[in-house]
């Protein structure tokens, strides 16, 4: 009978939340939203937290410490129940923080400071709380999370990847059992069945792809269903479990790293496609890519690897015109869709490479998430894409797949009435965050000073160079016993990094998406003295590598970053890995005029700058100069770019919403 | 051009099974030799032109396949010429936001009433945009449609078109022989007295111009769902709405229907024509056909047969060359322009691709805008000049709407457009370099700055010759032009009163120096002193006779020549003393004279005179321009003309009190010029003659030639 209840609650719910959709608003509607937002939030200011915080500390909180077991028990049932009721005031959720985190200090022995403090009240006030890397996000999100799961029922928390979701969720259950919450994890592995009874509970970690497409998958379910009504039929069919939406609607979402869910991965919408019946394309993809090949780059086809674009010229026209004559198939007589095919080979040809973009596994090509540096196993790329780089690897190629549903993160995030966040780097997307999603950003102070140390950027001609000396570099810290973690931006990089550690005779582990199991191990071992470890982003955000007695004498964990990224914020995590929680530390940046990043959006400049300096080794004077104005130029840009393209996404997905009526 | 076969909202549309509703109308209609097929929704009036393959996709879609069935049948039928995934959505999605697509089963009750909302908060918007066109919704025609076109039904047809055109013609014919008297009429008629009649002249006029839209629609088969009123530039004008013609499978129906008002009214014209003259002068008839034929004359040429604004000569215009949507196609034609060529867009896609059509377009569009800037100037003065604040309120509403929204929704496109993604910062550049190089012009580069007044040709010396005393003139001594010397006689005059009162007189002294021995005589010294003033006055009353006797004779003044009236003309006229005989003057010298507005008259005496520069031009030899000499200004206000000429009485460009019988008192202050000039030049210009004069201030940028004209248009209206 509650089970039957649960599913009717799930299904309504799930109803609900798809009838609430948010509406794009528009030009002063906008500007209107937008002052709004500041005008209903202006009450929660930094020094209003402070004031909360500090009662919170010196008020309420030695009463409880002494308080038995039994005492706090009920104390934690009352104020729950007024949530429950939705009658809490301040006073009320005052005396809950207070409870919340004496429960985290007596299950964990970590007692939140006042700033931590300040940061779960602002998170409860719905806002993107910015806290430096290494200032316990993970123990301030904890004492907030029960607050808004008992007042809202069920609490999505949002992590970057699975593992994260997983190791908190495990690490803080004890917190959140003593509050009368239960909380499980979503992994990507886990069945459809047990993936609805985790739902169920108050308290979900999670990436947001998978709680997106649960979401999305749940709506497709319920397909033209209007009211919970007419879904009773499936409920009482044989067995909810395979066929009923899981997703008990979208109440209340914590975002861990907003920033990176928010704004960085929000650049691509999430989809769910289907394998389409095989539809004898396979010999068509391997014509096209053998045409492909045949093709000059420059003189038959430009190639835009920004956008990721290829256009015939009028020779590579000509040159194809000849070629389709030749095939049977009568795709290659429409001229049109025969020259798309072509210039999608081309495309996979010379825009996406092995290591970088994706990788081969098992014989299958798997994409590389950009943001994360993980296996994205699941995912395949649109509209022939993905069979365009089979054809190319000479792999077996895969049926394509079709869209069935789309959804964007920004539209998605939207759609959760309440909805908060923390981030070590939230102040440069600051604007976005107001417009787009209606949050605001507050800035916690720091508990202890950084003391970590920044070294100066080091620029090199070529990229061989720059790899030396990187090498170079990690030898001599690993000869003072430090522990070096050196980030990369592509398996292939990390893999190049790794070879020339290995001719250097330096014992060093490889993280990235080919050795994910070892993940955790890898991670425990790397502030060991003397460790080293070549990762790619994956050991960015929410990595806390603790150092051990022997690395900190000899002046903490040294990160090098062998490449700029695409946005600014991605470097500044990589660096907070060091330092953290007043650990000594320091970082250093290694740049070269081959790199990525500047052949993408400077690929002028950089060339030209390069024949200037004519210098293959390190750059100094004004030559280091240059180069380091023309990557904040081309950060710049990116930043711009990827800025531009979310908002294009935003504006399609709203397009669309508004023509097309429908699902 | 880069049409991707696929589209990644495809899934939104593809198991989709939609089709027309069921009530919507489809016509086929030919534009520049290609089919086009057009829906109508007769419902909410709604229309959309599809094109054949477009056409062939929808007729595939009848409620039992998916778009993907259909897409793909198109596909194989027509290749490479098939919509693309991303055309088929965006078809689709305008059909359906023009209500014309069903896509479910079930009636999507919440979208619709949300589309409801959106089209009222549409034609809201609208309608504050255009407030110099505001729009008031009546009632349905209809019933009175059905009522009137039956009557006129037998001669809306092809013979009663041409009999229609006989009348015109024959109208025409007979009137313009009466031109002159026609517009010799337009002061007297068009006198504000007489402005009620005009007003319902014009209402019922108008009315009838509607009928003639709504019958002719309706006898083609068109429905005329809506009549009402719009306030055009403050002035009322009803319409109705004979939209459901655009579905009229042929073109001389559409033609027929917009020009079915003109042609109304020109009907009524042509028969006041007729009235007017057959009218003896002064009756009812002929006034009230005068504003008739005013009427429907004036709003035809400037409004409705202008294609340049969207009345009826646009519609007319557009189904003539087959180019519909001219307007907004046109706009966005030049707009294509702008991206392909200034920001080099290269996906940039323009709205046709027949070249005939692209011409059509870009002209169309370059004229309209020209006209659109013109436009607003003309009526902004205009209502300016009568309601300043209502007029300042209006022109800023328009050039806001107009000007400043166009503006900032181009920055908005400029800073968010997709279209720009890889080229905004060109874009922006080369805008800001634009604006920069349009602001210079402006703001920076000096353009030569004309002040023009009309001035007359006069004498320094010009003296008016009075009547001394009164009298019959006798005799006259001189000619109109003659030149005299100084004292020659130019009148006689004969004075029969004044011989008599000079003999009474006379008489009376002989009677008092009688009365003077007398009293000698008779030893009496108080009458001697008596009869001795007695006498002393009457010498005195006779020498002021001699005096005035002596004026008998009126003389010229100075050496001239005679000017003005013809004294030829006062021959045996009694003249009374003070009375203008005529004029002497001194020819040898001349001068210009003109008066210059008080408000355009801060340079006058601002400037040295050698820091402008002044031409002037006669009349009689326009095409020779005069430098002047110098230039003098008398720095004190008046408000009397120098010379009638200049006056709006004398033909002159100053408007005069109407009151004042002189024509000489200006309705406000003005400075009195002197240009002076070679005298040679002016040897033989008439006295009184106009003359153009131009002075050449110092070049200065537009922007503060502008700033000063409107400086001097709001001076003395407004007070702060």
């Amino acid at each position: 009978m509650s089970q039957a209840l649960t599913n009717y609650a799930t299904l309504f719910e799930s109803l609900r939340s798809r009838q609430k959709k948010p509406l794009p608003l528009k030009g002063l509607d906008k500007l209107a939203a937008w002052l709004g937002v500041r005008v209903r939030t202006g009450r929660y200011t930094l020094s209003w937290l402070r004031k909360q915080a500090e009662a919170i500390d010196r008020e309420l909180s030695p009463g409880l410490r002494s308080l038995g077991e039994a005492a706090l028990a009920d104390r934690t049932a009352e104020v729950r129940e007024t949530f429950l009721r939705g009658r809490q005031d301040d006073a009320v959720v005052r005396a809950a923080l207070a409870i919340t985190r004496e429960h985290a200090r007596r299950e964990i022995g970590e007692e939140a400071y006042v700033v931590q403090l300040m940061a779960a009240m602002a998170l409860y006030r719905g806002r993107i709380v910015e806290m430096l890397t290494g200032e316990g996000k993970t123990l301030t999100g904890s004492i907030a999370a029960p607050l808004l799961a008992w007042e809202h029922r069920h609490l999505h928390v949002l992590t970057v990847n699975d593992y994260l979701a997983k190791r908190d969720a495990d690490s803080r259950r004890g917190i959140y059992e003593r509050c009368m919450l239960q909380v499980g994890a979503i992994q990507q592995e886990q069945e459809h069945a047990l993936r609805a009874r985790v739902y169920a509970l108050p308290i979900v970690y999670g990436t947001p792809k998978q709680i997106v497409a649960d979401w999305l998958r749940d709506q497709i379910r319920l397909g033209a269903l209007r009211s919970a009504w007419g879904g009773l039929r499936m409920l009482g069919g044989e067995g909810v479990a395979s066929q009923g939406p899981i997703v008990p609607g979208l109440r209340a979402a914590m975002v861990d790293e907003a920033d990176a869910v928010l704004i960085d991965e929000a650049v691509v919408p999430l989809i769910i496609a289907q394998s389409r019946k095989s539809d004898e394309m396979a010999a068509i993809y391997r014509d096209a890519a053998a045409m492909a090949r045949e093709l000059k780059v420059r003189t038959d086809v430009t190639v835009d690897a920004l956008r990721k674009q290829a256009e015939l010229t009028r020779a590579g026209r000509a040159k194809c015109a000849a070629m389709f004559v030749q095939r049977a198939d009568p795709i290659w007589r429409a001229t049109r869709r025969a020259e798309e095919l072509v210039r999608q080979a081309v495309i996979a040809l010379t825009c996406y490479h092995h290591g970088r973009q994706y990788q081969i596994v098992d014989g299958r090509v798997v994409i590389v998430d950009e943001f994360t540096g993980r296996f994205l196993p699941d995912r395949s790329w649109e509209h022939g894409l993905h069979q365009a780089v089979e054809a190319k690897e000479g792999l077996e190629i895969t049926a394509d797949r079709e869209t069935i549903a789309r959804m964007s993160f920004q539209r998605f995030f939207r759609s959760y009435p309440v909805m908060c966040g923390m981030t070590g780097t939230a102040a440069d997307a600051t604007l976005e965050m107001e417009k787009t999603y209606q949050r605001r950003v507050t800035v916690i102070p720091t508990n202890r000073p950084v003391i970590r140390e920044t070294w100066p950027v080091r620029a090199f001609g070529s990229a061989a160079a720059k790899w030396d000396a990187v090498a170079e570099s990690v030898a001599a810290l690993h000869a003072q016993g430090r522990p070096i973690l050196a980030g990369t931006r592509s398996i292939e990089a990390s893999q190049t990094l790794a070879e020339r550690l290995t001719a250097r005779r330096l014992p060093h582990k490889v993280l990235n998406a080919n050795f994910d199991k070892d993940e955790a191990g890898i991670i425990a071992q790397a502030g060991h003295s003397g460790g080293i470890v070549v990762a790619t982003n994956m050991a960015g955000r929410g990595t806390d590598i603790k150092l051990d007695k022997d690395a900190r004498q000899a002046g903490g964990l040294h990160v090098i970053l062998t490449e700029m990224h695409a946005a600014k914020r991605v470097d500044r995590q990589f660096i907070g890995r060091a330092g953290r929680q007043g650990d000594p530390g320091s970082a250093q940046m290694f740049l070269s005029l081959e790199d990525e990043l500047l052949a993408l959006y400077a690929k002028t400049a950089a060339a030209s700058l390069k024949k200037t300096c004519n210098e293959p080794g390190e750059l100094a004077g004004w030559k280091r100069a240059a180069t380091l104005r023309l990557f904040a130029f081309a950060q710049g840009a990116s930043q711009n770019r990827d800025r531009r393209l979310r908002a294009e996404t935003l504006r399609q997905d709203d397009w669309v919403e508004k023509h097309l009526p429908g699902m | 051009m880069e049409r991707p076969t696929f589209s990644p909202f495809w899934h939104r549309v593809r198991a989709m099974k939609p089709r027309l509703r069921p009530h919507v109308q489809i016509t086929r209609q030919h534009y520049r030799g290609r089919r086009w097929h057009v829906a109508h929704d007769p419902t909410s009036n709604q229309f959309y032109r599809l094109s054949p393959i477009a056409y062939d996709l929808i007729g595939l879609l009848d409620g039992a396949r998916t778009v993907e069935e259909a897409w793909k049948i198109s596909l194989s039928k027509f290749g490479d010429m098939a919509p693309t995934q991303n055309e088929v959505i965006e078809l689709l999605g305008q059909l359906y936001n023009s209500n014309l697509l069903s896509a479910d089963a079930s009636p999507e009750t919440e979208q619709l009433l949300t589309r409801g909302r959106e089209r009222v908060r549409k034609r809201v918007m609208q309608q504050a945009i255009g407030l110099m066109y505001f729009k008031l919704r009546l009632f349905n025609p209809t019933p009175i449609l059905n009522f009137i076109e039956p009557i006129l039904r037998p001669v809306l047809n092809r013979w009663g078109f041409l009999a229609w055109l006989g009348l015109l013609i024959f109208a025409l014919v007979q009137i313009i022989p009466e031109w002159p008297r026609l517009v010799g009429q337009f002061d007297s008629v068009t006198s504000p007295s007489n402005w009620g009649w005009m007003i319902l002249v014009y209402i019922l006029l108008k009315l009838w111009h509607e009928t003639g839209h709504g019958v002719i629609c309706h006898r083609f088969g068109g429905q005329v769902p809506e009549f009402g009123a719009m306030l055009l530039v403050l002035i009322p004008s009803p319409f109705v709405d004979a939209s459901s013609c655009w579905s009229f499978p042929n073109k001389w129906q559409r033609v027929a229907v917009g020009a079915g008002g003109m042609m109304f009214e020109l009907f009524a014209a042509s028969i006041a024509a007729l009235v007017w003259l057959a009218s003896p002068d002064g009756s009812f008839a002929k006034q009230i056909s005068y504003y008739v034929m005013l009427t429907s004359g004036i709003s035809t040429v400037v409004f409705n047969a202008n294609p340049l604004m969207r009345f009826d000569g646009y519609y007319i215009l557009s189904d003539l060359i087959e180019v519909p949507n001219l307007m907004m196609r046109s706009n966005k034609m030049l707009q294509h322009l702008f991206q392909r060529y200034f920001y080099r867009i290269k996906q940039a896609r323009p709205p046709s691709n027949q070249p005939g059509e692209v011409a059509i377009l870009i002209t169309y569009g370059v004229l309209a805008l020209i006209y659109r800037i013109f436009l607003f100037v003309v009526i902004t003065l205009y209502v300016l000049g009568i309601f300043f604040f209502v007029g300042l309120f209006l022109a800023l509403w328009t050039a806001a709407m107009w000007f400043i929204l166009p503006i900032g929704k181009f920055v908005h496109w400029l800073a968010t457009s997709p279209q720009l993604l890889e080229y905004r910062t060109r874009a922006i550049l080369g805008t800001l370099g634009l604006a920069a190089v349009g602001a210079a012009l402006i703001g920076l580069v000096p353009v030569p700055d004309y002040r023009r007044v009309v001035g007359v040709v006069d004498s320094p010396l010009i003296t008016g010759v009075f009547q001394g005393t009164d009298g019959f003139v006798s005799d006259v001594h001189v000619r109109l032009g003659q030149s005299v010397k100084k004292d020659e006689p130019i009148l006689t005059l004969s004075s029969p009163e004044l011989s008599a009162e000079r003999q009474f007189v006379i008489a009376s002294i002989a009677d008092a120096r009688l009365k003077l021995a007398e009293a000698f005589s008779k030893d009496d010294p108080a009458g001697a002193a008596v009869a001795q003033s007695g006498i002393a006055a009457l010498e005195e009353q006779l020498s002021d006779i001699a005096r005035r006797e002596a004026a008998l004779v009126v003389r010229a003044p100075h050496d001239g020549t005679i000017v003005g009236a013809n004294p030829r003309d006062l021959l045996g006229a009694f003249q009374r003393t003070g009375e203008p005989v005529c004029q002497v003057a001194d020819l040898s010298q001349r001068r210009i004279t003109a008066s210059v507005p008080q408000g355009d008259s801060g340079w006058l005496f601002q400037m040295s005179p050698d820091e402008y520069r002044v031409q002037a031009r006669l009349v009689s030899r326009v095409h020779q321009v005069i430098e002047a000499t110098g230039l003098r200004a008398i720095p004190a206000g008046q408000r009397i003309l120098p010379h009638a000429a200049l006056g709006h009485a004398g033909g002159g460009q100053i408007a005069t009190m109407p009151d004042d019988r002189s024509h000489r008192v200006a309705t406000t202050d003005l400075f009195t010029i002197y240009v002076d000039v070679d005298p040679a030049q002016l040897a033989d210009a008439a006295l009184g003659q106009r003359v153009y004069i131009r002075f050449t201030l110092p070049s200065r940028p537009i922007l503060h030639q502008a700033v000063e004209m409107l400086q001097k248009a709001v001076q003395g209206k407004v007070t702060l």
